[in-house]
């Protein structure tokens, strides 16, 4: 019997390294050779001058179509420019990504997220749009703060959401339970509320979904109370006695029933807008981004409202915010830099654009195109502009771009609110891990 | 690289049978023997009524996503009853034109790199395993351990530097990188896979073609290769289906919607963000399924067409 | 068919090898030469260099020596995820191997329908990684999904089987002995290759049903097993799709389901820490590698190879 890998070879060991090191050399030279950090192919060639610039982006099917008209319309409107699309779902994005920026091929224009802005911006991947000319006047200014990091512009806000609170009218109404005035009530009503439903809409109903797993609420409570979660310089800005209170509520939900249990909290969050307690028609509120209330009210049947967070008329000031959907962002090493601003420029500034894309990207963060397309939006759109009107006013301000290593929130945020919800941690305590790792993610 | 005695009792000596059970490797005997007995029968009906039970369960999934295809996206989530409600045959013609190409493009794309995957799956770890099984050469262990090596590292780790190679090469947005490495033998587990089923393979066979003046080629294709039919139908089906699933590298590799395969059509459908098409997703993996499973339906028997299938009386 | 018949004629002359066959090997070796330098050697080496390096994949590495090994070793999350994944590894591999080793056996042979059977239980397999799955998973192991429901109608009281963090993991194992698909076909094709005059010679000596399979098949079944063992290991090792899935890339609930490669895919791209995990990959595959080496050093004692 032969047994092949455990006898040793001790003569041919070293030849082979040798000749594993020398394959490893070779493949490495071949590629600082041929490292361009350009496209592969045509890249910017054709004989009439052709310029192409890929444009990357993350979606689902609606939003590929309807950005591929928009490419159309912009080919057609700038001749001897060509975008080539690159688009794939939001997990498969930011692999691809950092894998395409890691191998020097960086989209020309892409589309980015609050989270992930700032370890791209302080890495030189992405440029100053300012320094591009990529018109901005129409957009607000807090708008546009959104995405500057020390000074300077690195994405410009395609729209705004909010993170409100959504509520299903009919499930209030089956439950006899009045609905909240959502200017006055504080977090002690939500619970008592949240309650209130579950006892009387029934088995299987209850009044609210669990918000502990994202951390835009925890901003919101702590903008309430004078705090905010990142400071402008990068640090934590929240209090753990804010965090404690943050998770508190979900105890208090689950001790008087109004949020289901720790199991089914974990469920509901893993199951997306359809399969959410609104969604499934099993509960009669929840948090979400103000976007998200189409696919809502699609998978629940009919319509749902749009209210404040609680609490915010109850501390020092208001904690809701908008917050950029995303933006569009240029890379710093684009050869076409000229063109890549004025597709940018077209993306934001175009009404055509945004009859086209409509609230897709968020509720258009340019104000006249904002305005051009109130008249054709949704039913459920239509509710969530006036909804966004009716905060500008109350709205102090923008929080700044989230600090570098902030992409790991949402597991942070996850796990503890679940050793929360199981009663792993008390409130206190997670909030104590809450900053200790969070803090440790973003190096500071 | 000495032969330890084997255990005595451990090898059965083949017997004046095998000659003729030899001759008829390529006959095809259909494999079912016939049962004689009224207890026999009984326990066969059992047995069969078990494999059903057993089997339904293994299908659940498959009817689950089957009838979710025909609900509207809503009811995917609020019924989760394997007879859908309210039927809605649109999500087959929806999710087929749902994207910027017609659903079949990206179906030829990937059958475009499942067959150059195959095959070159098929040539060269049957080559590079006829080595390790049968060659005497210099180093064979250590090389041995060095391509099971290759695939103890995690594809999350090696994709970047991989990206890297092949950009340079100019290889990103074609099917290159997804099977230029087939066709060089990097896929270890199949390599090692027909190692195991050659050197299952009676050495004497060989042994008495190279008395016979045959060299290496020729024992290879015309005694190796067919007695290894099982192995090699398991590398072309588990290759298909892998490369066919494959999301990862495809996801990476190939960056613009023409060259888009499947999988990654697939997940178009769907986004953690936005509004997803859920119905016309579901419609669309059972299409995707199909060929795989035809595949593996007429592929698996194949699977049993080795030596055994000869010689039964 | 003649050499066979030749080769066959010829039966049982032992020959004296010739003392190499190098040239031969390297003829038949040399895609696989090729591989190794021009595609798995690269990425192999860089992802060993880029483990000592600080790399964000969004800028330049830099040298910063061991200290990404020394790291692991105070990271409470690298251990739990050594834990989960050792957990996995040792509890599911056994098991699915002897379901697939079982089912093998019963589809072998002289049944109605086989192609049938085996394609079904073949199905779970093929359908492991769809995005779609990720919704029967709730629906069938949710708190209200489909296994509680027959439960309840037993009277018992269900759990969460994936978001509670004492169940989750058990799950996962379940269900990765349930795609026991590819053991399974790899064992029916080595079952096949078993040559049949082992068996007449053994009829003939009069040896029974339970004597033929403890006396041919299982001893020549073990190069499979064998090959099974090393991989399902390897492969285990790396599990990823499954917990990806069901815990929507998190490892959650409370990083029950934390597998190795989950975390280190976390910090590669998640948290752009490619050298931690380029660490952790390399420190992966010490462990792997020395329980492979460990697997082929016994299977002196238990594998037998024909040749």
């Amino acid at each position: 019997m032969r047994v092949t890998i455990t006898r040793r070879a001790p003569r041919t060991t070293r030849t082979a390294l040798v000749a594993l090191t020398a394959a490893g050399a070779l493949a490495l030279t071949a590629c600082a050779g041929g490292d361009s950090g350009a496209m592969p192919e045509s890249d910017g060639e054709g004989g009439d001058g052709n310029v192409e610039i890929r444009f990357a982006w993350w979606g689902s099917d609606t939003r590929h179509e309807t950005t591929q008209k928009i490419i159309d319309l912009f080919e057609e409107k700038n001749p001897g420019i060509t975008v080539v699309p690159d688009f794939t779902d939001w997990d498969g994005y930011w692999d691809k990504l950092a894998t395409s920026v890691a191998g020097g091929d960086t989209p020309d224009v892409m589309t980015q997220e609050e989270r992930y802005l700032s370890d791209y911006a302080t890495r030189g991947v992405i440029a100053d749009l300012s320094e591009l000319g990529v018109e901005t006047s129409e957009i607000p200014e807090d708008v546009v703060a959104t995405g500057e990091i020390d000074g300077k512009l690195y994405g410009i806000a395609t729209g705004i959401n909010a993170y409100a609170l959504v509520a299903d009218p009919e499930i209030f109404a089956q439950a006899g339970v009045e609905m909240p005035d959502d200017e006055t009530w504080t977090w002690e009503d939500y619970v008592e509320i949240a309650g209130q439903v579950s006892a009387g809409a029934g088995d299987g109903v209850w009044g609210a979904q669990d918000y502990g797993f994202n951390e835009a609420g925890l901003n919101v409570l702590a903008r309430q109370k004078g705090e905010t979660l990142y400071n402008p310089d990068g640090t934590l800005g929240v209090s753990a006695e804010t965090v404690a209170q943050f998770f508190q509520v979900s105890l208090d939900l689950m001790a008087n029933d109004g949020q289901p249990d720790a199991s089914r909290s974990v469920e509901f969050q893993n199951a997306g807008p359809e399969g959410s307690l609104l969604g499934t028609n099993t509960g009669a509120m929840g948090v979400w981004w103000s976007n998200q209330l189409g696919a809502l009210s699609e998978a629940s049947g009919h319509e749902l409202e749009l209210l404040r967070l609680p609490g915010e008329s109850q501390y020092e000031r208001t904690g809701m915010y908008f917050k950029p959907a995303m933006y569009y962002s240029v890379s710093a090493t684009t050869e076409h830099p000229e063109e890549s601003a004025k597709f940018v420029d077209f993306l934001l500034n175009d009404p055509e654009v945004a009859a086209l894309q409509l609230t897709d990207r968020g509720l258009p963060s340019n104000l006249s195109v904002r305005e051009s397309i109130l008249g054709d939006l949704a039913d459920a759109d239509q509710r969530m502009a006036d909804f966004m009107a009716d905060l500008e006013d109350e709205i102090v301000d923008s929080p700044p771009v989230p600090p570098n290593g902030s992409a790991e929130m949402t597991d942070i945020m996850t796990r503890i609110n679940t050793e929360v919800l199981f009663g792993d941690l008390t409130p206190e305590e997670a909030a104590e891990q809450f900053l200790s790792e969070v803090g440790a993610a973003i190096g500071s | 690289m000495t032969d330890t005695p084997v255990r005595p009792e451990a090898r059965p000596q083949p017997t004046s049978g095998s000659r003729q059970a030899l001759s008829e490797i390529a006959a095809e005997i259909p494999d079912t023997t016939p049962r004689r007995r009224v207890g026999a029968r009984v326990r066969g009906l059992l047995k069969h009524l078990g494999l059903i039970a057993f089997g339904l369960v293994m299908l659940y999934p498959l009817l689950w996503m089957l009838s979710s295809s025909f609900k509207p996206t809503a009811l995917i989530f609020r019924e989760p009853g394997l007879v859908p409600t309210e039927w809605d045959f649109s999500n087959y013609g929806d999710g087929w034109s749902a994207l910027l190409h017609p659903f079949h493009h990206y179906l030829i794309n990937s059958a475009l790199v499942v067959l150059g995957s195959v095959l070159g799956n098929l040539v060269s770890c049957s080559m590079a395993a006829y080595a390790f099984a049968r060659l005497k050469f210099r180093g064979r262990n250590l090389w041995f351990a060095v391509m099971l090596m290759s695939i103890m590292l995690p594809i999350h780790v090696i994709i970047v530097p991989q990206y890297i190679l092949f950009s340079s090469l100019e290889w990103i947005n074609t099917f290159l990188p997804l099977i230029v490495p087939k066709l060089l033998a990097t896929d270890a587990f199949f390599v090692f896979l027909m190692v195991q089923f050659f050197r299952g393979i009676p050495r004497e066979f060989d042994e008495a073609a190279r008395l016979d003046g045959c060299g290496h080629g020729r024992i290879f294709v015309q005694i190796m290769l067919p007695l290894a039919l099982p192995a090699l139908a398991t590398t072309a089906i588990f290759t298909f289906i892998w490369t066919w699933n494959d999301f990862f590298s495809q996801l990476i590799f190939l960056t613009r919607p023409d060259m888009y395969t499947v999988p990654i059509a697939l997940r178009t459908f769907v986004d953690a963000t936005s509004n997803s098409s859920w119905g016309p997703l579901f419609a669309m993996s059972i299409v995707s399924l199909i060929p795989v499973f035809l595949v593996f339906l007429f592929g698996q028997k194949y699977l049993v067409k080795g030596i055994a299938t000869t010689g039964i009386k | 068919m003649a050499v066979i018949q030749e080769v066959a004629r010829t039966r049982g002359t032992k020959t004296e090898r010739r003392k190499g066959d190098g040239k031969a090997a390297a003829v038949f070796l040399a895609p696989w030469f090729a591989g190794l330098a021009l595609i798995t050697a690269f990425p192999l080496v860089a992802s060993l260099y880029l483990s000592f390096t600080d790399y964000s994949l969004l800028a330049a590495p830099n040298w910063i020596g061991i200290d990404n090994y020394t790291r692991m070793f105070t990271d409470a999350r690298f251990f739990q995820a050594l834990e989960v994944t050792f957990t996995y590894v040792f509890v599911s591999v056994p098991l699915q191997l002897a379901a697939a080793l079982a089912l093998a056996l019963v589809l072998d042979k002289g049944m109605r329908g086989l192609a049938l059977y085996r394609s079904a239980f073949y199905l779970p397999s093929l359908l492991g990684g769809s995005v779609a799955i990720a919704i029967l998973w709730r629906q069938v192991f949710g708190s209200d999904g489909l296994i509680n429901q027959v439960l309840a109608f037993f009277g018992v009281q269900g759990v969460g089987w994936v978001s509670h963090p004492d169940y989750a993991l058990g799950t996962l194992m379940v269900l990765n002995v349930w795609t026991f698909g590819a053991p399974m076909v790899i064992f029916l094709a080595g079952l096949r290759q078993i040559p049949v005059m082992y068996y007449e010679a053994a009829s003939i000596d009069g040896a029974g049903k339970v004597r033929q399979f403890l006396g041919i098949t299982l001893p020549l079944l073990t190069p499979i097993v064998f090959f099974n063992l090393v991989l399902q290991l390897i492969g285990a090792f790396q599990s990823f799709t499954q917990a990806y899935i069901v815990s929507g890339g998190t490892g959650g609930p409370v990083d029950s389901t934390l597998f190795y490669t989950l975390y280190l895919y976390q910090k590669g791209f998640a948290s752009y820490e490619m050298g931690y995990a380029s660490a952790m990959a390399w420190f992966l595959l010490l462990v792997v590698a020395g329980m492979t080496a460990v697997n082929f050093l016994a299977s002196k004692f238990w594998v037998f190879y024909d040749d």
